[in-house]
Parts: C-alpha cells; sequence; structure tokens
C-alpha cells in the first residue's frame, strides 16, 4: 500500500525509515529527505494560526510515481509516508488512517523507558507492526 | 467560435431587422444587475447578443431534453407597429396568440411583445385614444408579467424622442435574458445530471456529454462567471479520469502526435471542434491537452497563475498514469518530449506573468518542481537520443529524433505569441536588454533535439534554474538533490569533476547535518569518484577513508575503498610534499571514522607533577579492517570555570547531569493503618530553568576541523586499530600543575590527521598537583628546666619518599632533644635524662607522598641560673629529605621559676633574703642551700630544718632568710663583692621523683653600714593635730668613709604631714661622728601616722670646677645606710581646739 514510511526526529535526523521496495529505498529516501522542505514550508506557515492543531499536513508534493503526504507531531517528529501514485484507490482518509496508526505505534515506541528520545527506533515489535502498516494489513 | 446568446424575432419581421443592428450593438453597452437565484450573490454582468428570426426547429432539441443551452434561442420576441385596435383585434392579436401558444407547448417562457410606435405624435397630439393597442396587448398578455409587453418609439423615425424608450427597451431586454438564463440554466444543470447519471449505463457518450456540459462552462464564462465554468470544467476532468479507466479502448489508437498544451492559442476553440469533429478521432492527449488549456485559461482570465503551476504537475502524472493504464501505443520518448513542452508552456506564462508584477513566492513555490521536472524529462531524452555530452547519436537515434520532432508538432501561437511578448514586456526588455524574446517551448525542445551541445545547453540552464528557484522558495534540500543531479552530469557526462565537486560537497554537508546516513554515504561515492577524476589525491583518500567507514554500504564496497585508501595513503607522502596545500587540508573529521566511547583516567589520584598521566581511550573503529594509527593524541587544556548553560548544550549526554539538577523527590503515602499505599517520585520545581531539556543530541556540527592547543596532550604510538572496540593506552609525563580537560582527540595516519569535533562524552577532568614538602614543629608555650613535649610535624606533600628517609634535628646549647617515649617503657627510662641528645635523626618509614605524619619529641633546656624572667631563646634546626638547606626554628622558653635576693640590714646586721617566685611550671621545691666560698664570710641558715619539699607555681612566692656575718677584718675594700650561691633542688609534679638542681649566683656589694639614721619626735607621746612638733634626727657614722657631704631630705606625705621650714638640708661629716638635725613638722591627720621617712643622699656640691657646676646628689646602695625610722609610727591624737 505504502512505499515508504518514515519518522524523522525533530532535528531532521531520520530516526526510522522503513521500504517495501529495497531497489528504490535510495530513490525514496531522497523523496523523503526534500519532502522536509515542504513540511518545514507548512509548519512555518501554520505557526501564525496556534489554534490550528491539524498534525496532518497532506500531500507534500508528488513525483510521477510518488506521492508523498506529512504529518507532524507536537513534538515536531515528522512521519513522511510515500505512496505509489497509480493507486488511485487509496484515498486521503486511508492516508490520514496510515497516519494515526502510525503515531500511535511510535507512541507506544517511545514510551518505552529504555528509549533514549532523538535516537534511531530499532524496536523490533515497531518495525514489525510498520511493516504491517505499509502492506495494509494493520 | 464566436458565443453569444440568440434572440428570436417573430411578428413583423423587417420592421425589427430595421432596428437589429442598434438592439445588438446596444446591449454589450451597460452593465445589468443580475440576480441570481438560489441567493447567489448578485453580479454585474455584461451580455452580448445576435439575433434570428424565430424558427419552431430551433426548439425542438429542447422539448426533446436534447438542447444546448449554447445554441437555446434565450428571449423570443415578437414585434409589432400596430397602432390602430382595430387592426389589433383582427390580425395581431390572433399572430401573437399563435406564437405564444407555440412557444408554451414547447415549455419556453422567456418571451417578450415589443409595440414599435411610428406613430406621428403631433399629428395626433390632441386625440388621445382612450385605450392603445400597449394597453390592449397587456390587457390580453401580459396579465401577470405585463413588463414583458413594452413599447418603443421607432428610433428611425424619432431620433431625438425615441432615446429614453429605447434605453429602457435594452435594459428590459438585458432583463429578460437574464431571467431566462437564471431558468434555463436551473433546466440545463437538471438535464446534466440526469444525464450524467445514466453514464454507467450502455451506449452512454461521454464526447456528447462532455460538449452539453461544456456549453455550460462556456455560457458561464460568458457570464463572467470564472470559477463556476472552472468548476464545471474540474468536473469534466474527473469524470474523464473515471471514463478513460472504463472505456480504455476509446484512446487506444496509436499516439502520432504529441504536441504540448499551448496557452497562447490564436484559435482557442481549435481543439475543440477537432474533438467535436468525428471524423478524426482524438487522442487522450489531446484530449487532456485541450481540457488543461481551457482550465489554464479561465485561471488566467480569474488572473490566478499559480493556480496553473500547481496543476501542471498533477495534470502530467495522471495523464502519464492514464496513458501507462491505458496501454497508448507510442514512441519512446514521446511523452517525455510532451511533458516537457507542457513543463515549459507553463513556465514561460508564469515569468511573463510575473515579471511585470511583484514577483510572488507562491508561483515560484510551484515552478521549482516544475524546473526540476523539465531538467528530467529532457534529461531522459537525451539519454534516449543519445544527446548527452560525450556521446554521439547513432543512425537509430537520429531517427528517434527525427519522428519525436515530427510528433511534437508545429508551433501554433509563433507569430502572436512573440507579438504578444513584445507588446506586454517592454518594461521586461527594458531592463534585461541582452534578453531574447524566448522561443517557444516546441522550438526550445526542437533545437535541443538537434544537437548535443544545444542540449547540453538547455540542460544545464534548465537545473541552474531548478537549483536557484528552489533556493528562492528555502527548499535547500530539493536544491541540492538537483544539485546532485547537475553534478553527476558535471561529473559522468561532461568531464568536468572539479564542477561537480560543488554541489556534492554541498549536499553532502546538508545530508550530514542532518544525520541522514545512507543518503550521505552515497554523496561520498560521488565525491570519490570525482576525486579520483580529478587527482586529487589527498580529497581521494579522505573520501576513501569515509566511505570504507561507512557502515550503511555494503562489505565489498567497503573493502574495496579500505584498499584504495590505504594505496592512496602510501602515494600521499610523494605527493602531498609538492603540493601547497591549504591549512587544515590534510584534517580528516574524527567521527566519521572513529567513536569514542569512554576517556577514563587510569593514574591514581592525585597525580603529582612529573608524574606519567596515562589515560585509558575506548574507541570504536568503523574501518573494516585493520588500521595502524602512527600517533593517538588527546590533548588537554587548562580547565576554565565553565558557564551552567553551556556545559548542558555541549556535553551530549546530560541525561544524567539534569536528572542531578532535578530535585526528585520519592513520596511515599501511607494508608491508615500504615501500610504503604504508594509511592511516587516527583519533580518538585518543574517551573526552574532546569526542567528536562533535550539536546540536540543528533544535530551534528560540521565546521571544519579547529586544531585545538596540543601544546599538552597525551599519546601513543603506531597502534593497531582492530574494527571494532579498542582500548588504547595513552600516555604523557604531566608537566604543568592544574585541572586540566581533555579537549579533542588527534590521530595520524601518514599524512592524514583525523580531528574529533567534540568529545562525545563530557571527559573527565584531572589535576597534575604539586605540594611542597612540609616540615613544622609545633609546640605550646615552652618551660625551661622540665621536659617539654613538641610535635614534628611533616606533611610529604607530592614529594616522593626513598625508603630510609629521614629528618635531622640539631638543637642549639644548652638544649637538647630526644623522641618521646611511649608509656611502656617509662619505668626504664625516665629518671635516664641522658637520652636527651642535641642531635636528633627522626626516620621517615614507609612515608608516602601527601602523607602527613606527627611524631612527638621532648625537648629538654638547662635553666640558667638568672634573675631575669626574660625568654630563653633557642632554635632547632631541621634538615630534610627533600630540601638541601636546614631549616632554622626558633624555640623560646620560659623560666620555670625565677629567683632573686635582697640584702637587708638590721643595724649593722646583715641578711639576705632569696625570694623564689613561680613562674608557669608547677614545681617542687627542696633542699635550699647557699655557698659562699669567700674566706671570712659566713651564711649562717635560718630556715627551718627538715622541711617537706614545697610546691610552688605561679604567683607564689617562697622565701628562705640567711644571715651574712662578715669578719671585720675582711672590710669591704678587701672583699668588695662577695658571691653567693643558691642552689636548690626542684622536680616538676608530674615527675616527682626526678630532681634536679637549680643554681643561682647572687653578688653582693657595698654589705657594710657607712651611717645610721635615727629619728625621734617630740613630745614623743602626746602628738597632736595640727600641732607643731619636734623632730630629731641622728645621722651617726659608724665605718669610716669617703663620702663627706651628706643631704637628707624628708619625704612626707603632704596629706599627713607638713613640714614647717626647710625639709631638706646638707649636713658635713667630716670630722665629726655624729651630726643631729631638729625639724618642725605639724600631723596633718589623727591615728597612726608613719613618721615622715628621711632620705639620706651623697651630695657633691658642685660650682668648683667649671665643668661641674651643679650640685650632684647620689643615692647610697640599700646595705650602706640604715634608717631606724622606717615603719615608726605616731600615734596623733586629736587637738584639744579641735574638740572644742
Amino acid at each position: 500500500m505504502a512505499f515508504c514510511i518514515a519518522v524523522i526526529g525533530k532535528d531532521n535526523a531520520p530516526l526510522y525509515l522503513a521500504t517495501s521496495d529495497m531497489e528504490q529505498e535510495l530513490q525514496l529516501q531522497y523523496h523523503v529527505h526534500a519532502a522536509l522542505d515542504v513540511v518545514e514550508e507548512k509548519c512555518l506557515l501554520g505557526k501564525g494560526a496556534p489554534e490550528s492543531k491539524e498534525l496532518y499536513l497532506g500531500l507534500l508534493y508528488s513525483t510521477e510515481n510518488h506521492k508523498i503526504y506529512g504529518f507532524v507531531t507536537n513534538s515536531r517528529v515528522k512521519f513522511i509516508v510515500v505512496i505509489d501514485s497509480t493507486n488511485v484507490a487509496l484515498r486521503e482518509n486511508e492516508v490520514r488512517a496510515i497516519f494515526r496508526n502510525l503515531q500511535v505505534l511510535y507512541t507506544d515506541a517511545v514510551c518505552n523507558p529504555f528509549y533514549i528520545p532523538g535516537e534511531s527506533l530499532t524496536s523490533k515489535k515497531f518495525d514489525r507492526s510498520v511493516q504491517k502498516l505499509m502492506n495494509g494489513n494493520a | 467560435m464566436l458565443i453569444k446568446p440568440t434572440i428570436t424575432y417573430a411578428g413583423s419581421c423587417p420592421l425589427f431587422r430595421s432596428l437589429e443592428m442598434q438592439i445588438l450593438n446596444a446591449i454589450p453597452l451597460d452593465k445589468c444587475e443580475w440576480r441570481r437565484t438560489f441567493q447567489r450573490p448578485t453580479k454585474q454582468v455584461r451580455l452580448e447578443a445576435q439575433a434570428q428570426q424565430f424558427n419552431v426547429s430551433m426548439l425542438e432539441k429542447y422539448k426533446q431534453g436534447e438542447w444546448s443551452i449554447l445554441e437555446h434561442p434565450i428571449l423570443h420576441i415578437f414585434v409589432t407597429e400596430c397602432n390602430d385596435i382595430d387592426t389589433y383585434k383582427a390580425t395581431i392579436k390572433d399572430e401573437i396568440d399563435a406564437w405564444l401558444k407555440l412557444l408554451t407547448s414547447y415549455g419556453v417562457l422567456d418571451w417578450m411583445i415589443l409595440l414599435v410606435e411610428t406613430l406621428d405624435m403631433r399629428k395626433t397630439k390632441n386625440i388621445l385614444p382612450r385605450t392603445t393597442v400597449l394597453d390592449k396587448i397587456r390587457l390580453d398578455f401580459g396579465s401577470k408579467n405585463d413588463d414583458r409587453c413594452i413599447s418603443v418609439l421607432n428610433p428611425a423615425k424619432f431620433e431625438q424622442k425615441s432615446t429614453e424608450s429605447f434605453r429602457c427597451l435594452v435594459q428590459r431586454i438585458r432583463f429578460l435574458m437574464l431571467t431566462s438564463y437564471n431558468r434555463n440554466i436551473v433546466k440545463y444543470e437538471d438535464l446534466l445530471r440526469s444525464k450524467r447519471e445514466r453514464r454507467n449505463l450502455d451506449g452512454w457518450d461521454f464526447r456528447q456529454y462532455f460538449f452539453l456540459q461544456e456549453d455550460l462552462a462556456l455560457i458561464f464564462e460568458k457570464l463572467e462567471l470564472h470559477t463556476e465554468a472552472l468548476i464545471q470544467y474540474d468536473e469534466l476532468d474527473a469524470l474523464f479520469s473515471q471514463y478513460v479507466v472504463q472505456q480504455t479502448d476509446s484512446f487506444r489508437q496509436p499516439l502520432d502526435a504529441f504536441n504540448g498544451i499551448c496557452l497562447n492559442r490564436v484559435d482557442k476553440f481549435e481543439m475543440r471542434s477537432k474533438i467535436r469533429n468525428r471524423s478524426l478521432p482524438c487522442s487522450l492527449l489531446e484530449f487532456r491537452n485541450y481540457l488543461f488549456e481551457r482550465q489554464a485559461q479561465l485561471l488566467f482570465t480569474s488572473n490566478d497563475i499559480p493556480e496553473i503551476a500547481k496543476r501542471l504537475l498533477n495534470f502530467l502524472f495522471s495523464t502519464l498514469r492514464e496513458v501507462d493504464y491505458i496501454k497508448v501505443e507510442c514512441q519512446e520518448g514521446s511523452l517525455a518530449c510532451w511533458s516537457f513542452v507542457c513543463a515549459l508552456e507553463v513556465l514561460q506564462l508564469c515569468e511573463q506573468a510575473m515579471e511585470p508584477n511583484e514577483v510572488t513566492v507562491q508561483c515560484f513555490q510551484h515552478c521549482a518542481p516544475i524546473w526540476n521536472l523539465a531538467k528530467d524529462k529532457l534529461y531522459e531524452l537525451g539519454k534516449l537520443c543519445g544527446l548527452l555530452p560525450g556521446s554521439t547519436p547513432t543512425s537509430e537515434q537520429l531517427h528517434i529524433v527525427v519522428q519525436l520532432s515530427s510528433g511534437i508538432g508545429d508551433d501554433n501561437s509563433t507569430v502572436e505569441q512573440q507579438q504578444h511578448f513584445l507588446l506586454a514586456n517592454p518594461q521586461t526588455r527594458e531592463r534585461s536588454p541582452n534578453r531574447k524574446p524566448k522561443k517557444s517551448a516546441t522550438q526550445q525542445l526542437k533545437e535541443a533535439l538537434g544537437s548535443n551541445q544545444a542540449f547540453e545547453k538547455l540542460y544545464l540552464e534548465l537545473a541552474e534554474l531548478a537549483i536557484s528557484t528552489y533556493k528562492h522558495v528555502a527548499r535547500l534540500r530539493s536544491a541540492r538533490l538537483v544539485g546532485l543531479d547537475l553534478g553527476k552530469f558535471y561529473c559522468i557526462h561532461m568531464n568536468e569533476p572539479h564542477k561537480a565537486v560543488g554541489f556534492f560537497t554541498d549536499l553532502l554537508r546538508e545530508l550530514k547535518t542532518e544525520n541522514w546516513q545512507m543518503l550521505s554515504s552515497q554523496t561520498l561515492l560521488e565525491l570519490a569518484n570525482c576525486y579520483r577524476k580529478m587527482g586529487d589525491t589527498l580529497a581521494y583518500t579522505k573520501s576513501c577513508s569515509s566511505i570504507s567507514c561507512c557502515v550503511e554500504l555494503e562489505t565489498l564496497v567497503r573493502t574495496f575503498y579500505f584498499d584504495e585508501f590505504l594505496k592512496s595513503l602510501k602515494n600521499l607522502n610523494t605527493t602531498l610534499s609538492a603540493q601547497s596545500s591549504m591549512e587544515n587540508a590534510n584534517f580528516c573529521v574524527l567521527e566519521d571514522h572513529f567513536r569514542i566511547l569512554d576517556i577514563e583516567v587510569i593514574t591514581p589520584k592525585p597525580i603529582i607533577q612529573d608524574d606519567f598521566v596515562v589515560v585509558q581511550l575506548k574507541m570504536e573503529s568503523f574501518y573494516p579492517r585493520e588500521i595502524v594509527a602512527e600517533t593517538i593524541k588527546l590533548c588537554y587544556e587548562l580547565e576554565t570555570p565553565p558557564a551552567l548553560e553551556e556545559v548542558a548544550l555541549t556535553t551530549p549526554t546530560t541525561k544524567e547531569s539534569s536528572i542531578s539538577q532535578l530535585k526528585v523527590s520519592l513520596q511515599l503515602s501511607y494508608k491508615q493503618d500504615n501500610k504503604l499505599h504508594m509511592s511516587t517520585v516527583s519533580c518538585d520545581s518543574p517551573k526552574t530553568k532546569h526542567s528536562v531539556r533535550r539536546t540536540s543530541s543528533t544535530k551534528r556540527k560540521l565546521s571544519p576541523s579547529v586544531h585545538a592547543d596540543f601544546s599538552n596532550f597525551v599519546q601513543a604510538e603506531n597502534t593497531a586499530l582492530q574494527p571494532g572496540v579498542n582500548i588504547i593506552e595513552l600516555k604523557a609525563k604531566a608537566m604543568r600543575v592544574g585541572n586540566w580537560q581533555f579537549k579533542q582527540l588527534s590521530l595520524c595516519m601518514s599524512r592524514l590527521e583525523f580531528l574529533s569535533e567534540q568529545l562525545p562524552i563530557s571527559p573527565p577532568s584531572f589535576e597534575v598537583s604539586t605540594k611542597p614538602a612540609s616540615a613544622t614543629l609545633e609546640f605550646k608555650t615552652l618551660i625551661a628546666g622540665i621536659i617539654q613535649p613538641i610535635l614534628l610535624h611533616v606533611s610529604g606533600g607530592s614529594f616522593i619518599f626513598p625508603a630510609d628517609a629521614k629528618v635531622t634535628l640539631r638543637c642549639s646549647k644548652n638544649l637538647r632533644i630526644r623522641q618521646a617515649l611511649k608509656s611502656n617503657d617509662e619505668t626504664n627510662n625516665l629518671a635516664n635524662d641522658s637520652t636527651f641528645e642535641t642531635i636528633l635523626q627522626v626516620p621517615l618509614k614507609h612515608f608516602k607522598s601527601f602523607e602527613e605524619r606527627c611524631i612527638p619529641l621532648e625537648v629538654l633546656t638547662d635553666m640558667p641560673g638568672r634573675k631575669t624572667t626574660k625568654h630563653h631563646e633557642h632554635h632547632i634546626a631541621i634538615s630534610c629529605p627533600w630540601s638541601r638547606t636546614e631549616l632554622l626554628i626558633p624555640i623560646e622558653f620560659q623560666p620555670a621559676m625565677e629567683a632573686t635576693c635582697r640584702l637587708h640590714t638590721c643595724g649593722t646586721q646583715k641578711f639576705l633574703q632569696v625570694i623564689m617566685k613561680g613562674l608557669e611550671a608547677h614545681l617542687l621545691l627542696k633542699q635550699a642551700m647557699v655557698k659562699c666560698d669567700v674566706s671570712g664570710v659566713k651564711l649562717v641558715d635560718l630556715n627551718p630544718k627538715n622541711q617537706q619539699p614545697i610546691e610552688i607555681y605561679k604567683t607564689l612566692m617562697v622565701t628562705y632568710l640567711y644571715e651574712i656575718q662578715v669578719e671585720p677584718l675582711k672590710t669591704e675594700e678587701e672583699l668588695p663583692i662577695v658571691k653567693v650561691h643558691f642552689v636548690i633542688q626542684y622536680a616538676s609534679l608530674e615527675q616527682p621523683t626526678i630532681w634536679r638542681n637549680y643554681g643561682c649566683a647572687f653578688d653582693l656589694v657595698d654589705y657594710t653600714t657607712l651611717f645610721k639614721l635615727q629619728g625621734q619626735l617630740e613630745p614623743n607621746e602626746l602628738c597632736r593635730l595640727r600641732t607643731v612638733c619636734n623632730m630629731n634626727l641622728k645621722i651617726t657614722k659608724i665605718h669610716e668613709n669617703p663620702y663627706v657631704d651628706l643631704m637628707y631630705e624628708v619625704l612626707n606625705d603632704q596629706n599627713l604631714w607638713a613640714v614647717c621650714g626647710r625639709s631638706a638640708g646638707v649636713v658635713s661629716m667630716k670630722d665629726v661622728d655624729s651630726h643631729s638635725i631638729s625639724l618642725d613638722v605639724m600631723p596633718l591627720s589623727t591615728g597612726f601616722l608613719p613618721m615622715p621617712s628621711i632620705r639620706l643622699s651623697k651630695y657633691t656640691a658642685g660650682g668648683k670646677t667649671k665643668a661641674d657646676a651643679h650640685s650632684k646628689v647620689h643615692p647610697f646602695p640599700p646595705g650602706q645606710v640604715y634608717n631606724s625610722t622606717k615603719s615608726l609610727q605616731i600615734h596623733v591624737i586629736a587637738s584639744v581646739s579641735a574638740d572644742q
């Protein structure tokens, strides 16, 4: 369902990155990296209005084959999801659902007292769940 | 294609035709307020119209529900110029009736009856007709809507008067047209809805529906409702997307032409007619192009150019997807051509639109990715056609170029666009005079496909534009990624790696800053490739080293680059010396290759100056194989008192420290039965500054390595570093004293120096110290004569003691010293004062640095028999192993007691009084003795025999008395001084068994009585107050002596006695043995008064010699005059007169 799910830390360092397609991994990483530009742009716009608590940033940009969606948590951790743009069946609502689930997973993972904030996420459980989410059986 | 609402006319057609031009021209002259249904906002609309004679066939379609709002006549007008009621009744009424019925039968309600008055009013002005034709018409037809019946003066005949009525007419026509539109649009929308609902049925024709709805859009556009027109197109767009997916067959013909969109078409509906023409099947691209062009036009007219740019990418991508989905056969590269032309077309539009106006960031935001896309597509084409620099197209590729060039099609709008450009942007041209008018997108593409040079030029231009536009909208990451592509182009295709380096390093810096390991290692690979091509050995070595340490890369790659690294490292020595490289060119970032895990100072604290500091460094090597570091240095600097803030920020692992700064407390709450209910940990002061602050642990500083001060460092040489964790011992001599902190780690391999940016762990500080060794003597007030404790305090400091170190103490004269005896051998040696020595050696066995030791000593000094109470000053010289010079310590002793002697006279008898005055010590005294060795002098002991030892202490005095008997023959002339020795034994109270001698020598002088002074007061018994008494003094010479003139003085107390007359006088004792003097004195007080004391002195008269002008008085020493008046008392009674 999704090509790539990435969790980016507060300072834009990747905390977790999973791709379903290993061949495209590099390209996807570049996409995710470039998406941070748009995330920053959107966050900057939203700064003026504090009441806008919308964490879902929507479509950040799209390429010929990919659509890149963004989500930013209150602690400025960014979630980037890259999906296949040929998959017209995937609606925006489903993307939102992915992000919602991802946030739950992320919160669970960082609630681990042994996790040091800002370090990359190595939890196997988290990885398993994200892989599931990526394949659409979450 | 002209779009004008149609108005039909019936009735008197020639009449209408005569008016037609006038009416149609008048309609667009003014705006009309359009009140829209469903409370949509009113709008001022300018209308146009065309006229047509009424024809029933026009309404046929309307009735069947196959009509188009575009062609449907919007208003039907019946014209008549009948002025005569009778004629009206006879013919016209029926005509109108039939016309109206016809209209109603088709469901058309938009009609109007126009009565043109041609009657000459001047002729009939006196006749006022009762009912006019207009009234009649209104009565007959306009019962509900009499506004649809209107009369107008024929403007052809009444030019002056008709103006007003004509204006009314036009106004009414406009109004009725809009009313008609209101009704018809609603109806048309209903029609569309029902048509649309049937779209899943067989035989539904999309194309037909498309034109139906587009007609509505066109009408909206006509009515200046651009947004609503756009909505129609958007709906059609969405519908088309669905349709394409379902009806794949309709577009499956091969793509021969792939013209891009053209936003400056001369005939905007060229494509529409082409699509409509069923004989020419249109391709998917054409259809899409048309849709997008229309949307763009509408957006352009509503001045929303950014939106066009925004929609473009989506349009391109979805179209490409559709082409892909339908599996349309097409020439390879054709779609890239199409995308490229579309992109450039939009970009040109954006440029044109922006240049005269204020530049909007929003537009740039959408343009940047389009530039990038155009660049990518061009690259794709270049690759396909062999246009990349360095390659020459094969004949096949040339064939492709030809096919593509023909497929792109010709420029549709060249002339028009150029003119437009020239006219619209004179300012632009002025601003940049060198700029040529832009070629159209198609032309540019064709040129680029034509030659390698043109391709290269265009590609570089596009890439630069993409980068600069991305940078302009602050999308730096995207800009860097474009840079990556451009860099690759430079490096791989153009063989200009030096140009690529900049792009790669920029990207690398960006990626490293944000810790994108995988991407940065990829970039490193590119960079290494560049450096290799450039022949920059140093940079290449550094890159290879970095690559081999990239954990993300495959082992094979890493080991390959590791070998490369070692190889070029060897070459470096030869090549580097020739290069005058930048100062820090051979610095590498240590963190890329190693990770410092721990730094620990092993040398036990405290570290003494000149000792070795050993530091254990735990470091992880990322190299895939073993590597030998020639030197590893860890420098340290003097610790500066750190600002607290800074520490929190710079040390990445402040977890412990931040926790320790928080006031975290444990709270236990108990149940009523004192069982623990719950325990919590709470932080009491969350509002203070030291709230939990997460440091940017991942954010890495990428400042170029700065060489710290490496004047102090610990180092290890030629260390082999295994992959993984290594433990290395670094060593150095601690040269300088101070608190040191580790600053930077440097690792040298050949010419390369790896410098750490920052020590990751808060490094331990260590202290190098030196402390002088010292020896001091500690004592309280020391008392001479008895054993006194004294402490030798040796503090080792940082001196390293040999095993047999000694401290030698040398005492001054009369001072002896020994080590204090332990209490158990007290009994053996107590009595033995001989254990005291003048030189003592104190061994310091196993004395360690910084040890402090107190050695108890005892000192004893003789008590010299001197009368003075002055302190006895001594000193002890200490020689220590750490010093060559002796240390002289002054010591003062206070005497334990003091002996004084006094000579007393009683007539001619002489007595010696020895007074022992106790001072600081508490002592026992016994066996006091005096000795006199002089013959003829005998001392008689007058003290009681066999006494117990007498205790003496401070302020207590003990007196011994002796009589001195001197043989008369041995007079003073013979023995002017008699030496008397006084000896006494004493013991301190603490050690009452040890008796020591105390001796004191007294010199007796003037021990012979020369004169005797006697005095008497008369009357002897009855001495009354304030009664003058007679005092008789008698001076008798007892012994021959040379003193002739004596002076006597009465020294009376002025309160007690008053002397009448002279109180002093001089008497001469020459040749007389005695002298009597009488004085008058008067008592001033009653009671027992001491007799006025008399003093006798030697007198030397002055004036005999010049030098001795004044008389002189010398007192006698106490032994030479016996004054018997001393301590006599006189009883004075009150006088009689006083009683009265």
